[in-house]
């Protein structure tokens, strides 16, 4: 038993190790990745995993748990306490709503009553795993549209528990059923049960405040870093057990931990920590999602599924959509939340699940259900594009070129610079240039921020400078300058390319990563190439040099000698990367670069004179 | 005409008309190898090893400079403090820069009068040069003239046109 366990766990990292790279290679999110790798192994393509599947999907959704433990340590329960009325607005309106919806739906296609509204319920959460994977891949948990959607996972977390303990009373509607079994909420007194969130949120925050951080303090004290690692998995899966025993979501109260733990010294280390194991879990908990979509099911009545999932899909994507209008989120920012969560989550499952356990659903209504909520979830990823290169598209540039022209006949004969990725490092980059009164052309993709940026003055775009016409939009036919700061090196190199091939005449400054980004950027043609890791890392050398007694000057001296034969060196570097000897050559640079180094022309010993190093230096 | 070496220093230029003016004037010769210092030491890093190497090529240096709070400007005297080498005067040293002459341009605010023993700043302009002039005085290298533009914050275009052919003169000698 065990062993085969193991073996389909190998399976699935297997499955998802092979696919998740093709699939980011494609420009998808990688839950797409893993779920197709899950279709692949799964008993209707290769049938590699066994009937452990199931067990493996449960035992994985662990990995929520810990992604909400990891979303609370970056979240500081100040920030937290203030969006307490976000989290009831926006979650339980979407909850009441969508269900409601659904169950009028349902009932208006003539599906039982029972059973419209325990399919109405189960389908109005919407995926943690998913949407939250995806706003870290995207680095949006921090805009509007992030927050919104964050906010509403949390409510609907919550929202398990009295769905758990309503679908019984459901069940008890039909009169050929037996009694639903023992169930752990009921155990407890009925006043209990209503107020078991708060006593588990009590419960947790006295833990938090006096229990984890002392516990934390003595384990480090051992200074074993396993123990480290133990500790902070005991502390997540304690809470997670903890909570199940009071009838809360686990998940929701190791956000809440995490929450507490936020303002902790340990907060980094536990982050550091539990990741490894949240993305071990949830690759495996992705993949098991695909492996058991039954495509018999499918098969045998596709109509109804793909109607089912398309419905569900747009039930959700309207109530959301309405309440972020409602909420006054901009179009972008609003198609974004609406699409992110218009999935149905790994909640329903469990739901599923236990209603079949009801007798609430038959099994081929159940499978048919499991198909549904698998689709919505593989959907996620391709609806979130539709909305990133289709929609979210048309709502900003409209109104950013009507301001364009606009300043366009203010002053024309302004020398025009186009900088792409406005964030830490193009930001300063602007703020620069502004200083001394040039208004560079802004793209960043953060609407948010384009918001802010046009407040002030500066002429924004928002759009993916990835496509050829968000760049002529921009201006970039009659600019002189376009500078990349974008965060990822690959975008900077395809929108170099993309430039290259379409504005010749367009000189181009770029930010790099580091030596490697370089190369490749030296390898296509660029002359200016700013490595982020060398100032910044060559100003922290000179102020170390002069703590250990080295005279400032001369330090400083030192470091732009560095600089300048490190410039060179990655430039002859990234030539000769292109021959085979390639390790040869950098051992020899770096002996090289020493040599050099040692011989300052301020060195007063006569025999260090030697002319042939400024050749290097200079070309 | 002698192959000459232009070292201009200027660190305000967008802000000196008349400097913006006379530098116009070195596009035109073919000998003459003007090098901004300011805008390519603009670190104030100096390639003293390729400057040193350079040197043997010239006849003649051009020293060009705005007389700044009464001395040459920083990055001037950083220029020549890198390069110039202390061992050239040892005995079995080349010196590439003996025999070398030397112009000095200089622009400067106030009358002429001004820079004299009885004049408002009491110090004529050869004393407040008096250390560039030992420099090149112990490397062997003639100076040939001073010539320096008085009052160049005001003067008219005419008459930088005249100082500009008076220039010209003197190179051409």
């Amino acid at each position: 038993m065990e062993s085969s366990f193991a073996m389909t766990t190998l399976i699935f990292l297997g499955a998802a190790i092979i696919m998740v790279p093709l699939v980011r290679k494609l420009g998808l999110s990688s839950v797409v990745g893993y779920i197709l790798g899950g279709i692949i192994i799964g008993p209707f393509v290769l049938k590699l995993t066994g009937n452990e599947a199931d067990n493996i999907m449960h035992a994985t959704e662990f990995g929520v748990v810990m992604l909400l433990f990891l979303v609370g340590l970056e979240l500081e329960p100040k920030k937290f306490w203030g969006m307490r009325k976000k989290i009831v607005g926006l979650g339980l309106a979407q909850i009441v709503l969508t269900t409601v919806l659904l169950f009028a739906i349902f009932r208006f296609l003539d599906w039982r009553a029972d059973q419209a509204i325990t399919i109405a319920l189960c389908f109005s959460l919407s995926s943690t795993a998913i949407v939250l994977q995806t706003l870290q891949e995207k680095n949006i948990f921090n805009t509007v549209a992030g927050e919104a959607s964050f906010s509403t996972l949390l409510m609907q977390d919550i929202a398990v528990i009295p769905i758990l303990a309503v679908l019984p009373i459901i069940a008890n509607y039909k009169p050929k059923e037996e009694t639903a079994g023992t169930l752990f909420l009921q155990r407890f007194p009925e006043w209990v049960q209503s107020f078991s969130v708060i006593f588990g949120v009590v419960i947790l925050i006295i833990l938090g405040r006096y229990v984890f951080v002392p516990f934390l303090r003595y384990v480090s004290k051992s200074g074993m870093n396993e123990l480290l690692t133990a500790s902070s998995l005991f502390l997540v899966l304690g809470v997670s057990e903890l909570m199940t025993l009071v009838g809360l979501s686990p998940a929701l109260g190791a956000f809440i931990a995490g929450v507490m733990l936020a303002n902790s010294e340990f907060r980094h280390e536990l982050e550091s920590h539990i990741d490894p194991f949240k993305g071990l879990l949830l690759a495996v908990f992705f993949v098991s999602v695909g492996s058991t979509i039954n495509f018999n099911v499918i098969m045998q009545n596709p109509a109804f599924i793909f109607g089912t999932a398309t419905v569900i899909l747009l039930v959700k994507f309207i109530v959301l959509f309405s309440i972020g209008k409602f909420h006054k989120m901009s179009n972008d920012q609003n198609f974004l939340y609406a699409f992110a969560l218009s999935q149905v989550g790994e909640f329903a499952f469990v739901l599923l699940n236990y209603s079949s356990n009801l007798y609430l659903v038959e099994p081929v209504f159940h499978s048919q259900m499991l198909a549904v909520v698998a689709i919505t979830m593989f959907a996620t990823p391709f609806l979130l594009i539709l909305n990133e290169r289709f929609i979210a598209p048309n709502f900003n540039i409209k109104l950013s070129e009507d301001k364009e022209n606009e300043s366009l006949t203010q002053d024309i004969d302004q020398r025009k610079i186009i900088i792409v990725g406005f964030g830490h490092f193009g930001s300063t980059v602007g703020r620069l240039l502004r200083a001394n009164k040039i208004k560079p052309t802004i793209l960043d993709h953060d609407s948010n921020r384009v918001r802010i940026l046009r407040s002030y003055g500066f002429k924004v775009y928002y759009g993916d400078a990835r496509r050829l016409q968000m760049l002529k939009t921009a201006g970039a036919e009659n600019a002189d300058i376009l500078v990349l700061c974008l965060d990822k090196p690959e975008d900077n190199l395809y929108i170099s390319e993309l430039a290259r091939e379409n504005f010749p005449n367009l000189k181009m400054f770029v930010r790099s990563k580091n030596r490697n980004d370089a190369f490749t950027f030296i390898n296509n043609g660029i002359d200016n190439i700013y490595r982020e890791t060398l100032g910044t890392a060559v100003n922290m050398a000179v102020d170390i040099l002069q703590s250990t007694g080295m005279r400032k000057y001369a330090a400083r001296r030192m470091a732009k000698r560095f600089t300048l034969i490190d410039k060179e060196v990655t430039r002859k570097l990234a030539k000769s990367k292109i021959s085979d000897d390639f390790t040869f050559t950098t051992k020899d640079a770096l002996e090289r670069e020493s040599e050099l180094l040692a011989m300052d022309n301020l060195n007063f010993d006569d025999s260090k004179f030697q002319e042939k190093e400024e050749e290097d230096l200079n070309n | 005409m002698k192959n000459t070496l232009v070292l201009f220093a200027h660190p305000y230029l967008e802000y000196s008309r008349s400097n913006r003016e006379i530098i116009k004037f070195y596009g035109k010769y073919e000998h003459l190898d003007f090098r901004d210092l300011y805008e390519e030491y603009h670190d104030f890093h100096i390639a003293a090893f390729r400057e040193r190497k350079r040197l043997p090529n010239y006849e003649r240096i051009i020293f060009h400079f705005p007389l700044i709070w009464f001395g040459m400007p920083p990055l001037l005297k950083l220029w020549i403090d890198e390069v110039f080498d202390k061992h050239w005067q040892q005995k079995n040293e080349r010196n590439p820069l003996e025999q070398v002459d030397a112009v000095i341009l200089i622009t400067a605010e106030g009358d002429e009068s001004c820079y004299s023993k009885n004049g408002k700043f009491h110090f004529t302009i050869e004393e407040l040069l008096s250390g560039l002039l030992v420099c090149l005085e112990v490397n062997n290298i003639k100076l040939k003239q001073i010539k320096c533009i008085y009052n160049a914050d005001r003067i008219s275009k005419k008459e930088i046109i005249i100082h500009k052919q008076d220039f010209k003169k003197i190179l051409e000698q």
